[in-house]
């Protein structure tokens, strides 16, 4: 196999994610073990009397909230609860994506076209209507969410995994895999998902910033599912931008960084694997 | 012409699918609306009142069959806290909602050919570079953070532009910006690439090999480029459907959005399902027309 170049995007990306990340395990270490215990761990509370302090004031190192919370807490508090519902969001729609992609491919005529039907349709849906009027249903809770990011994620995975699967599926060895006698399942698990999923992982390092704004969009809008939601915090914050405007630029820019950080490392693994789809350099 | 009709009546029955699918959904979700919208402290009699009104007292085939027909005939029961016919609502509603959409996409379509299509033909100059850290930069701030970012910015720190209210030109600047910055970015990318991809096809090369003068090779590549910039136009509807409504919410604009982000508030559940079935339909409609357009203008898409 010819070796590829990791490029710039790959690089940044990487570094950025991974600051992240390790933001991210600070705080559950700080919030869990330090400040708090594993079983009741610690969330930044209200203090009505410190609410809106600037940035470096009373020792707080980004100034308080209009609750008075500590930003850089909220902040913390915001990103491990981001991230962990977009792994936990993405995961599930890839895996559902990649077994219907597949069950579109290999099943028998009826599976066929009721996959192809559902796929193509939610795909065209407008899905943050969707995901919100689910949240309106089942009112603002944290499974609630996951069941509406779920509902509107999947067929996005599942378009491409059913590409992706007919692509290997005429690809020479596994051809011989079919012709030997290998069961569906051993088929399915050793030599189709080994094929498929390095652009899967692409598609799912974007599925996550995707997962992360919608998340946030449904908070700004009142429908999250925790009060750590940085598009609920957003909210607040935009409620004082005359007041206190660094609350939101700190907010975006923290939220951005992390975007970026995902899109680039997408994009960037994305032309590792296929250089000559790439037009970047 | 008979292509035409039958993909008229297959995107009816793509709609019909779509306005099941929400239904089927609604259904399928756990919790119950009546005791979201009444609290947990409501009484038996309440409930089953609000049950009633709401049609959920019906087996599922008659809900089925009173939302079917109250979707054709426009009857979508009354707002719970306006205590006016949802659809009366929706239709003051919707005109704000239309005009800012279509402004933010004539804008943004426009913007990010031309500077997609120039940065693609300057490759890797000085423009070409800006702009591609530019639009990932612009694609980073969702619509809800970047909308008060320049309203800090044009409204606060400089005072040029108003905020909120909506009817004038200039109350729309803010607004119609918020949504072009992350549109225009996502089309200058497409076109770029598009422009890079067909530039390096066998018909340039000869045009150029016969002395054809960049301008003129420019003009005829940006004309093989327009499908799959429309067809990004169809594909980012949805992204612009929902971000107009985030958008009216953030600027006090009386859309669609803003009766929606109204109804989550005060729990109206006819009012939010109303305006989500509509505006499926509607953003369904136009996504049917631009894929229509694009054929006519494609034919390697119908073939």
């Amino acid at each position: 196999m010819k070796k590829n170049k990791i490029n710039k995007e790959i690089k940044i990306g990487f570094v950025l994610i991974s600051s992240y990340l390790l933001w991210a395990v600070a705080w559950i270490v700080y919030s869990h073990f330090i400040k708090g215990e594993i079983t009741s761990p610690y969330f930044p509370e209200s203090d009505m009397t410190k609410e809106l302090l600037r940035p470096g004031v009373n020792g707080f190192m980004l100034g308080t909230d209009i609750y008075g919370r500590s930003i850089i807490e909220i902040l913390s508090a915001g990103l491990a609860y981001s991230l962990g519902i977009s792994f936990m969001v993405s995961f599930t729609t890839a895996t559902i994506g990649i077994i219907v992609g597949y069950l579109s491919v290999t099943g028998n005529q009826t599976i066929k076209i009721l996959s192809d039907l559902v796929i193509n349709l939610i795909f065209i849906f407008p899905s943050i209507l969707i995901a919100i009027m689910v949240m309106s249903v089942t009112g603002q809770s944290f499974w609630g969410l996951v069941f509406a990011l779920v509902i509107t994620g999947w067929p996005g995975y599942a378009k491409i995994a059913r590409g992706e699967t007919l692509r290997v599926m005429n690809i020479s060895y596994v051809e011989s895999a079919r012709a030997v006698g290998v069961t569906e399942l051993r088929l399915f698990t050793r030599v189709v998902i080994p094929a498929i999923l390095p652009l899967m992982m692409v598609h799912i390092v974007l599925g996550v910033s995707g997962v992360i704004i919608s998340e946030a969009a449904l908070g700004f809008l009142g429908l999250g599912g925790s009060e750590y939601s940085w598009g609920g915090m957003l909210a607040i914050a935009k409620s004082v931008l005359l007041e206190a405007p660094y609350i939101v630029i700190i907010l975006s820019v923290v939220m951005a960084g992390l975007i970026i950080g995902l899109n680039l490392l997408g994009d960037g693994l994305r032309d590792y694997l296929d250089p000559r789809k790439s037009f970047s350099s | 012409m008979e292509s035409s009709v039958r993909k008229f009546l297959y995107s009816l029955f793509t709609m019909f699918l779509a306005v099941s699918a929400i239904f089927i959904i609604l259904r399928a979700t756990p919790g119950d609306p009546v005791e979201k919208i009444l609290g947990p402290e409501a009484k038996e009699e309440e409930i089953v009142k609000y049950r009633e009104q709401l049609g959920l007292n019906e087996s599922l085939g008659d809900q089925y069959k009173n939302y079917l027909v109250g979707i054709v005939s426009g009857e979508m029961g009354k707002s719970l806290f306006k205590k006016k016919d949802v659809t009366v609502l929706i239709k003051k509603h919707m005109k704000p909602t239309i005009v800012l959409a279509f402004v933010s996409i004539s804008f943004a379509t426009i913007l990010g050919t031309v500077f997609g299509i120039y940065a693609g033909f300057k490759k890797s100059g000085l423009f070409d570079n800006t702009s591609r850290i530019i639009s990932l930069v612009a694609l980073s701030f969702p619509i809800f953070s970047l909308a008060p970012i320049l309203v800090y910015i044009f409204a606060i720190k400089f005072n040029v532009l108003p905020v909120s209210e909506w009817g004038s030109f200039a109350q729309g600047i803010l607004p119609v910006l918020t949504l072009v910055i992350p549109l225009s970015a996502v089309i200058m990318r497409v076109a770029r690439n598009k422009l890079l991809e067909e530039s390096g096809a066998p018909w340039v090369q000869v045009l150029r090999s016969k002395g054809m003068s960049d301008l003129s090779i420019l003009r005829r590549l940006s004309k093989v480029c327009m499908p799959t910039i429309l067809n990004v136009v169809a594909i980012q509807l949805s992204v612009v459907l929902a971000g107009t409504m985030i958008t009216e919410t953030i600027f006090d604009i009386p859309g669609m959005g803003l009766l929606l982000f109204e109804g989550i508030q005060n729990r109206d559940y006819p009012v939010v399902q109303g305006v989500i079935i509509y505006s499926t339909v509607i953003y369904m409609g136009v996504y049917f027309i631009v894929d229509f357009v694009n054929e006519k203008i494609d034919p390697r898409i119908s073939a």
